[in-house]
């Protein structure tokens, strides 16, 4: 008798609950997955918040996933069994979770952001455009090698979809000019190897004309090994993100560029496009069923202002 | 037997420098020869460590998140506490001296295996350290306030990187210890026959739980340089698989993962294998991907080597 009085208010308490949580009826439920956690989705999320704050017929949920694609499968489960009307979600493994995609897609409103599906019944997509990035970076390149020269490039892992897709945009880019890229070297996301692949490219290469990091550590990875070579200033370096000693890199003049990504308009965007498909207005969604945040390119003078920009949006 | 052992990965590391300096005469530049000592000194001192707890039969697999914890910890106390750098570094070492002590008396006093007790340390100080830095990168910056210690970690001695010098001290004096001391006799002899050594009266136990400390303490010191090196340690990722890099290394140096064999001059002609062979896959241009085929194929073939060297040699005396 008692367990059942136990369990009956228990559920009643859940309901409650429950009912406190939304806003009005005709509110949606939104949620926001990551695929980690790290410093470029604390970004996103005050994107998330802003588009939240900005319209009251949603409420949004942002989890952060644990890099793995069964830690996003259990988050998206979860918010299905939840009924929450829409999932934004940046897949792991875009090729091999089609198949959760699919099935999420038939009960759900479901976009891609930061990486895409596009294989999958997403809706659409919300994130960078990785091969006009590389076309940023090889803008930089070709402009602080007017003649030409030898470039090394550098990356954790070149089977990454973002990795290829900006080796594509650069490779279009220097096409035709006399800028040869000599190799990319990896180091599978370790530091000390990045850094090192650095070093030995210095001594391997001493003709080595422009270094370029695809991924955000190899932009410190490589100010530090040629800050120790003792060739700042000789060698030209270009990275993407915005890792803070990339930063102080491209403020120093160590650094020639780095090309930054969007994360907060990825979460803005992304929810307020959501709201409004789940209003009945569909304009937003281009034929192409991707929505490109532009990338930016950083240099020495941009680097006071994006920084301001970068500890309002942290908050810290 | 064991000085024959060295020698023989002695041989195959210099041939392997003859061949790549005969392919690429930079192998030898002092730039690349200066790059090359720093990362071996890193390497090499925990490999001593860890060389340790493998002749007395035992493992540990928790080094590489070690360094991602310590890694964090030293910079929270530098750069956000303003600790001053000497207590921090003490900190430091005295933190992974526990941890060490820790492990050791898990596997000596609960009886638990080091393989198990090791790897739950592995998961748990990543856990940590992913937890503490709040999944961020943590940074030194400019170094503002510990600039010396920055020195003293990234800086070079008449030419030497101070790693590499570290590494020769603290071989010297392991040497000492492991090779013309009585307690390295009793750790020989615990890791050919802990039943054995027991019952001649060695404390084992006590043998056993030393090498970890002693493991904590060069992890402690090897972090320190490690976090110095990238200048920034990102949880997730820094010292990934490092401990594998020490067990390689003192395989290679003529160890035995079963115990009771393994010289002080073969753990650190191991580590400098091996990043011999992480250097000249750059410097010969050999594709980045291959790194980890190159480096499984050359302990392979010093290990198969040692196995026919040990055969033919008890053949002989048979």
């Amino acid at each position: 008798m008692r367990l059942k009085s136990a369990v009956g208010i228990t559920c009643a308490a859940v309901l409650v609950l429950a009912g406190c949580n939304r806003k009005a009826s005709s509110t949606h439920a939104l949620a926001f997955v990551t695929n980690n956690a790290s410093d470029f989705w604390t970004i996103a999320r005050k994107g998330t918040e802003k588009a939240d704050a900005e319209r009251n017929d949603i409420t949004v949920e942002f989890r952060l996933g644990d890099g793995s694609a069964a830690g996003q499968k259990r988050i998206v489960e979860d918010l299905l069994a939840k009924g929450v009307d829409g999932i934004a979600i940046s897949p792991v493994d875009p090729a091999n979770q089609t198949a959760m995609l699919d099935d999420a897609a038939q009960r759900t409103l479901v976009f891609t952001h930061d990486s895409d599906a596009p294989a999958s019944k997403r809706e659409c997509y919300v994130g960078t455009d990785n091969v006009a990035a590389g076309r940023q970076a090889g803008d930089l390149i070709k402009s602080v090698l007017p003649n030409g020269g030898k470039i090394m490039l550098f990356v954790g892992q070149i089977d990454a979809r973002n990795a290829q897709e900006r080796l594509q945009g650069i490779k279009e880019t220097i096409a035709g000019t006399k800028i040869e890229i000599l190799d990319v070297r990896t180091d599978d996301t370790d530091r000390v190897r990045a850094k090192a692949n650095v070093a030995e490219t210095l001594v391997a290469h001493p003709d080595v004309a422009a270094l370029v990091g695809l991924w955000s550590y190899n932009g410190p990875a490589i100010l530090n090994a040629v800050r120790d070579a003792n060739k700042i200033g000789q060698v030209p370096i270009i990275t993407f993100d915005e890792e803070d000693e990339t930063l102080s890199g491209v403020k120093s003049g160590a650094i020639a560029g780095t090309v930054v990504q969007q994360p907060f308009e990825f979460g803005y965007q992304a929810m307020t496009l959501m709201a409004k498909v789940l209003a009945g207005d569909r304009s937003g969604i281009p034929s192409t069923r991707q929505v490109f945040i532009p990338t930016r390119v950083l240099r020495q003078n941009d680097v006071d202002e994006f920084r301001k920009k970068l500890i309002e949006l942290r908050g810290r | 037997m064991t000085k024959k052992k060295d020698l023989a990965i002695f041989l195959l590391l210099v041939v392997l420098c003859v061949v790549v300096t005969a392919l690429n005469p930079r192998f030898l530049s002092p730039a690349n020869v200066q790059n090359t000592a720093r990362l071996i000194g890193a390497f090499g001192i925990f490999s001593l460590g860890l060389g340790l707890v493998i002749i007395t039969g035992g493992i540990d697999l928790s080094v590489g998140s070690s360094f991602a914890l310590l890694g964090v910890i030293l910079s929270i106390m530098l750069t956000e506490w303003h600790l001053p750098w000497p207590v921090a570094v003490l900190v430091i070492v005295v933190f992974a001296a526990l941890v060490g002590l820790v492990h050791g008396l898990l596997i000596t006093r609960l009886r638990l295996q080091p393989f198990v007790v090791t790897l739950c340390g592995l998961l748990v100080y990543r856990g940590l350290a992913r937890f503490i830095a709040d999944d961020e990168t943590k940074g030194f910056g400019d170094a503002a306030g510990f600039r010396t210690l920055q020195h003293l970690m990234t800086g070079s001695l008449f030419g030497v990187p101070t790693p590499f010098v570290a590494m020769a001290l603290i071989g010297a004096v392991m040497w000492v210890v492991l090779h013309r001391s009585v307690y390295g006799r009793h750790l020989f002899a615990t890791g050919r026959n802990e039943t054995a050594a027991r019952f001649s009266g060695i404390d084992v136990r006590r043998v056993i739980v030393s090498t970890y400390v002693i493991l904590g303490v060069l992890t402690g010191i090897s972090a320190i340089f490690f976090a110095f090196y990238t200048n920034s340690i990102s949880p997730s990722s820094h010292g990934s698989f490092f401990e594998l890099y020490g067990i390689a290394a003192a395989v290679l140096g003529g160890c035995s993962l079963r115990g009771g064999e393994g010289s002080i001059v073969g753990i650190l002609l191991g580590t400098t294998l091996l990043q011999v062979l992480q250097n000249l896959v750059n410097l010969l241009g050999i594709p980045s991907s291959l790194n980890f085929a190159v480096m499984g194929g050359v302990i392979l073939v010093g290990v198969v080597g040692d196995q026919l060297l040990q055969r033919r040699a008890a053949h002989v005396s048979s």
